[in-house]
Parts: structure tokens; sequence; C-alpha cells
């Protein structure tokens, strides 16, 4: 296959992937809003330009497929047919099938390996009316004219596939303004009629069939109609391109610091100089478009929450009806922006804490009504920025969790100690689920209760420095909250030195900085720990854990207590510096197995700081003061 | 910047005008070039392709628990790239820091790596028969990362194999 044909065959399936996720989501909509034309319309043009696509690439099954469910989908629109679940199951599972052919694709490069004459079958039985369309609009003109209207079935407004924007006489008629016939009558006059001839609406007027009103209602929306070329206000860049794009303004940012600096400096020595001044000026200038560069780079990685949300309402519509449960799945907050890097990180959990909230939050509508709550349960994932981090709650109305239960199963499993558990508190107990190796699920099912996600979720969700945190009230439900930063490029850390070395310790898992002298360590079985507030922290010595030479003689310290969930652990260091937003760089391979830094990032002036893995400190320090945790 | 440096850079930095030269030169065939630089008294070559620029030193960040011959990391324009002491790779005794010590920034396999040596002094063309392989006992320090020796006259040029120093992780 040549090049050219390659990239062509590789836009046509990021393209179709993207519409097929869009599909889903739109499908479920429309079980629920059997009656919206505009969606109908939207699905339509969607199935058709895929379509017209895969015609265009020679991929037949997927043609015939795709024509298949175009077929119904036109028949939807026109009224022909109503939207009822058993279509729409139907169609979703075309959905599933083109995905299937599109895999294929994308794998072998032919269409051919995907069985088709199953749903193509189930398609034709539906478009054949075994199962009966129901309540055709303008019942009443057709059932006095059928003859008439078999005649001209060969016009464009039945059966064939039109391309978009619908033409004036479809809008009409979708939005009963006229009826076919009427329509169909004024389009017959139009043809006998020598040229010019005469725009359809005026016909229509002439012939009393619609009002002045309804003409211009149907104009306007035809109007509205999005045009196909604004596909082409975006194009598509790697995300390779983008992060050296994002290096170079880094890059820019150190240097135009640097003059800054200079500059003051010759503003200083030379304050009367007027070419001092027009240099500051100019370097005044320079600073903001800089800034403004900067935030316009960023804001080009960034993406609505909207695509991550995508196949939730699908997923959740599948996994109601597999467990017989009735979920009102409810989205806030999609138009939510976040890093790409985020997006394509959080998109797992998620749906790992969704299926979670449906197959153990939720009871069934029999249990629901028993405790006097609606059958329906109520599911709602809302998405907010707060700050500089991103919030997504996920909230379900189900049967919550019990502490007592979490505390039987901990200990059990023996994750934990009954003297530990004694100290905790109820949040952290919660919590507990998190821990790898747990799971509540009193009988293991395929959507969930492997006892590896939670633990999953969590530790992806901290990959990308972000927190996840449980609340539940027993009987009412729970929620969980997943914090992410806004990006994962750049973070507040707080920046440290040790013996004039600097490290970087990402912000959001410091609690509080204290400074103690020698004599407040002590040690437990030969450990160092710190007394804080009637807490034992375990301390870890950051020269000590990197093998830098330290003055063994120094009286005052700093630690920096910082958290992972509910484990605490205290880093020791000589000096507090500043608190800076720091990019983070990945190191190169060769070094990234070094334990205990996850990066580095370059100052200001221009000097690579270590990025530390403060989770990986804490699980040091846990692993020798809870082998139990550990194993 | 001295003399040869500069001659060293024009090499470098023009890749296109080195492919013109060896189209007129009827033996380039046969001629390999080397960027060589100076550890002590011994000469490194590391093949001209390979090296992307030269720099000066800057402060290099010591990254903890590598093994003795990475120096640390550096901010080459934005990207963190690792540098490691030749001199420590090939077993030979310190030297404190000049101003002639140099970077000598290479590309293995599509990755940026940088070399401190102790000067760098010239591009050489060195004639393929001039190049023997490696001495076979494996007394010398550091033959893993020698891929070969040159003999030029009565210099003795110990040809770097950058691909080696890649795996010298695993090694470790």
């Amino acid at each position: 296959m040549s090049d050219e044909m390659q990239e062509i065959l590789n836009d046509f399936l990021t393209e179709s992937n993207e519409m097929l996720e869009v599909l889903d989501q739109r499908f479920v909509t429309l079980e629920s809003d059997p009656n919206n034309t505009d969606l109908l319309n939207e699905i339509f043009r969607a199935m058709h330009s895929m379509k017209g696509s895969a015609g265009f690439l020679g991929f037949n099954h997927l043609v015939d497929v795709a024509h298949r469910g175009e077929n119904i989908l036109n028949k939807l629109r026109q009224g022909e047919m109503a939207v009822n679940p058993a279509i729409i199951s139907i169609i979703l599972e075309t959905i599933d099938v083109i995905k299937a052919i599109m895999a294929d694709i994308r794998g072998t490069g032919t269409d051919s390996h995907v069985p088709t004459v199953m749903i193509a079958a189930k398609l034709d039985d539906i478009l054949n009316g075994t199962t009966a369309p129901e309540a055709p609009v303008a019942t009443l003109a057709e059932a006095a004219a059928p003859a008439k209207a078999e005649a001209v079935s060969p016009t464009p407004t039945v059966g064939a596939p039109i391309a978009s924007p619908p033409t004036l006489g479809e809008i009409l008629v979708n939005d009963g303004l006229a009826s076919k016939e009427q329509v169909l009558d004024a389009l017959t006059a139009q043809q006998h009629q020598p040229e010019p001839k005469t725009p359809l609406g005026e016909i229509l007027l002439q012939a009393k069939a619609i009002t002045e009103r309804a003409l211009d209602q149907a104009l306007h929306k035809q109007e509205k109609q999005p045009k196909p070329a604004e596909e082409d206000a975006t194009i598509r860049v790697e995300t390779k391109r983008l992060d050296s794009v994002m290096n170079l303004v880094g890059e820019l940012v150190l240097g135009r610091n640097r003059l800054i600096k200079i500059g003051t400096q010759l503003e200083q020595q030379h304050e009367s100089d007027p070419q001092v001044r027009v240099l500051s000026e100019t370097l005044a200038q320079l600073n903001l478009v800089t800034t403004d560069l900067q935030l316009a780079v960023m804001k080009t990685r960034m993406l609505p929450i909207k695509k991550v949300f995508a196949k939730l309402p699908r997923m959740v519509r599948d996994l109601s009806q597999k467990l017989n449960k009735q979920v009102h799945l409810e989205m806030r907050g999609e138009e939510t922006e976040l890093d790409k890097s985020v997006a394509d990180e959080i998109g797992d959990p998620l749906v790992h804490l969704v299926r979670n909230a449906i197959d153990h939050g939720i009871e069934t509508p029999a249990e629901r009504q028993a405790k006097g709550k609606a059958g329906e349960g109520q599911l709602t994932i809302a998405a907010s920025q707060e700050g500089n981090s991103i919030v997504i709650r996920i909230n379900d109305d189900g049967r919550g969790i019990q502490v007592e239960k979490i505390k039987e199963k901990a200990l059990a499993k023996g994750l934990i100690s009954e003297a530990e558990i004694a100290t905790m508190e109820h949040r952290e107990i919660l919590n507990l689920i998190f821990l790898p190796g747990f799971s509540t699920a009193e009988k293991v099912t395929d959507v969930s209760g492997r006892g590896v996600g939670m633990d999953v979720v969590r530790t992806n969700i901290r990959k990308i420095n972000g927190s996840v945190d449980l609340e539940s009230e027993p009987g009412k439900g729970s929620q969980i909250i997943i914090k992410l930063p806004l990006t994962i490029a750049i973070i507040q850390a707080l920046m440290v030195e040790v013996e004039r070395s600097i490290f970087a310790i990402p912000l959001s898992t410091v609690i509080e900085a204290v400074r103690i002298s020698r004599s407040e360590i002590k040690t437990i079985n030969g450990r160092e720990v710190l007394h804080l507030r009637d807490r034992v922290l375990p301390l870890i010595r950051l020269a000590q854990e990197f093998d830098i030479p330290t003055d063994a003689n120094r009286e005052r310290f700093y630690v920096v207590v910082a958290a992972l969930g509910d484990r605490r652990v205290g880093v020791v260091v000589d000096e507090l510096r500043s608190q800076e937003e720091v990019v983070i760089k990945s190191i190169w391979d060769y070094l990234e197995t070094v334990k205990g830094v996850s990066g580095a990032t370059i100052t200001g002036e221009g000097k690579v700081v270590l990025i530390l893995d403060t989770s990986e400190l804490v699980q040091n320090a846990q692993a020798w003061h809870n082998p139990g945790i550990a194993a | 910047m001295s003399a040869t440096e500069q001659q060293v850079q024009s090499h470098i930095q023009t890749p296109a005008e080195h492919a013109a030269e060896r189209l007129v030169d009827k033996s380039a065939d046969d001629l390999l070039q080397f960027v060589i630089c100076l550890i002590g008294s011994e000469e490194f070559a590391v093949d001209v392709l390979s090296v992307q620029e030269i720099n000066r030193i800057v402060e290099v960040t010591r990254v903890p628990k590598t093994p003795p011959y990475v120096e640390g990391v550096i901010n080459l324009r934005g990207r963190i790239i690792p540098v490691l002491d030749l001199r420590k790779l090939f077993g030979l005794t310190g030297a404190a820091q000049t101003t002639q010590t140099r970077i000598v920034v290479v590309s293995v396999q599509a990755r940026l790596v940088g070399l401190i040596v102790d000067s760098v002094e010239e591009v050489l063309r060195v004639p393929k028969s001039a190049i023997e392989p490696p001495p076979s006992v494996g007394t010398m320090a550091g033959a893993e990362f020698t891929q070969g020796v040159g003999r030029i006259d009565d210099r003795l040029l110990i040809l770097v194999d950058l691909s080696r120093l890649l795996l010298a992780r695993e090694a470790a």
C-alpha cells in the first residue's frame, strides 16, 4: 500500500472511531428522547458519511452493514418507524459489528474477517417490518392515497440515502409542517414548470399547504444545519509535535527570565540612557507575549472531559440491563477541559469505578423499593475545575458501604492489624478498599470483584499525580472523589535542599513541613521516627536514601510530611527553599529506574532538579513499618 | 573557542558540505571521520556522524543510585539528557575540570547522551585500513566500550563503541 493510501486509511480509521464513540452516546440519548429529529439526523449523517468513506476505500462489507443501518435510520427520521428499545439494541449491535470491522481493517487492512450475515438479517427484518414499524407521520394522508405514495416512492424522501444537509421538503415533512403528499405534489408541479422554476416554498404557499410562518421556520432551520465545511476548522497534530513546541516555549521562558534580569541590572546602572529605556520597554513586551504563548501552547493540549465521558452512557446502559438494574446516568461538567495526557490516563479508572457503582452500589429495583427508594438508581458523574485541579465526583444512591464489613475483611485478609484499626478514623477505614488484594464483593462476577480493581484504580490515578477518596453512608449511597492535576506536565512543587543538592517534592503530596532539632528524632526497632501531635511518623532521610554525604553534626532539620492516602511519612531535609511551579520532564530511560525519582525539571536558572517520587518513598517507609501491608 | 574547535564545529554543523566533499574525494569511501577527544594523554575517537554538538561543561545534576560513570543530567535547551564520564567509563584516573573540558553530545539510537572529555582536538579522517579490532585480551579497562583501534602514524586512537554505552546500564 502506498504511503498516501495508508495515510488516507489512517485518517478514515481515526475519524470513524471518533464518530462511533459519539454514536454510542447519541443512541442512548435517543432511547430516552425518541422524537428528537435533530439527533436522528445527526446520527444519520454520521453513518452516511462513514459509509461514503468506506465505499471510497473499497470496504464493501462495511458499506453493506452501514447501508442497512442507514436505511433503518432513514425510516426513523422520516417517521416511518418509531424508535423503540428493540430497534436501538439492534442498531447498537450494528455499531459493535462496525467497530469489529474497524479493528479488522486496522489489523489486517481488509474488512472480510468479521461475519456480517447475522446482523444484516436482523437489520433486514426490521426494515421489512417483521418488527412492525409503528405510527408513521401523516397517517391520514397516506391512508387516503396509498397508491400514490407507492408510485412516487423512489423520490429522495423514501428509502434511498440522501446526502446532508436535508432539503426544505424534508424539514417540512419531518417537522410535521406539511404532509409528504403535499410536498411531493409541489415537487412534481415544480418539475413540470419551465425555467426559471418557482421555489418549493412558494408553490406550497400558493397551494395553501403551509403557512408563511411554517415556511420561515423551516427555512431558518435549514440555514442552521451544520455545514460540512466546519469540520475543516480543526486539524490533527501529533502530540509529540506539541510536546516539542512546549519544550521550546519552556526554553523561551528561561531565556526571557535571564534577559529580564540583565535588563533590570542595566536599568539600575544606566538609568538615564534612553537606549536602556527602549530595551526595558521591549523586554516588557516580550514578557507579555511569551506568557501568552506559553498559555496558548498549553491550551492546545487541552480537551473537554466529554471525550472521556463519551463511552460511559453505553456502558451504563448495557451493564444495568445485564444486571437487571435500572440506572439513570447524569453527567455534568462535560465541557471541563483537561490535558490530553491526563485524559488518556483517567478513562480506565473511571470505567472501573462506574462499573463498581452499578455492580456493588446500586441495588435491584425490588430491593430499592423495599427500602423506600425509587426503583431507578441515580448515578451522577460531575467534573469541575477547582483551582489547579480537576475534580470528578461519582455519586450513587445505592446501598453504600458498611464500615464493619470493611474492617472484618481487612482483618481477615491480614491487610491490617486490630491495633491499627483501633486508631483509624471512619474515613480512613473506608479507604482501605484501595489496598491491594481487597474486594468486598460477596461473589465474584464478570463485571467487577476480582479484588484488583480498586487498587489498580488508585495506582493509575496516583501515577498522574491525582488522588482518589471515598465517602459513603450505609443505605444512602457512596461518593468517590477523584482529584486530578490540570495537566501532568506542570505541578506545584516544594523545593528542598540536602547538602546543596536541590530536590522537588510534588506539593500535592505535602501536608506540612515542620522544623525539628536532632534530639527530636527517636528510633523504634532501629528505624527513625518523629512524634508529631500524637502520631508516630516514620522518617526517611533523603541524604541516606540517596547516598549524599552529610554533616553528621547538623542540629536543625526540616521534616516534610508527605501523605499518600492515609499513609504518611516524614522526609528529612536540611532546608526548605521555595514553592515553585515546575514543568515535569522525563529523564531518559537510562536513568528511569532510579528508585524514589519520578522525573526532573528545569528551574528558572536553567538548572536540572530531580523530582521525588513521593509514593515510592512512602511505600518504602511503610514496607518496613508494616511488613503485613507490603506482603 | 579555539581554532581547532571552530574547525570541529564547522565540520559538524555542515553535513551537506561533507557529502559534497566526499563526492569529490574519490577515496572518501575508504575514509571514516572521527571527532578526536583527549582524556589524559589518550585519544578517543567518536564517529562524527553521531556527534550532534560539542558544548562547554555546564553544571551537572547528580542522580542518586546510578553507576559512578554516570555524571548526572544536564539541561540541553529544554531537554534533559544524561551525561557520562568517559574517563570513569574507561577506568582512567581523575583530573579536574578545566576550561578545555567539553561535553560531546552524541545521538545513540535516537537518544542523546553527553560524554565528558578533557578536550576536543580535531576532526580526523581515518582510512578504514588503519582500523584494527580491539585487543582481544580484556586487560584494558573499558574494553567493552571499544569498537576498535585506529593507528595513524604513531598515534593510537581508541574508537568508542557508542551503542555499547546504552548497554552499560545492564552490565552495572
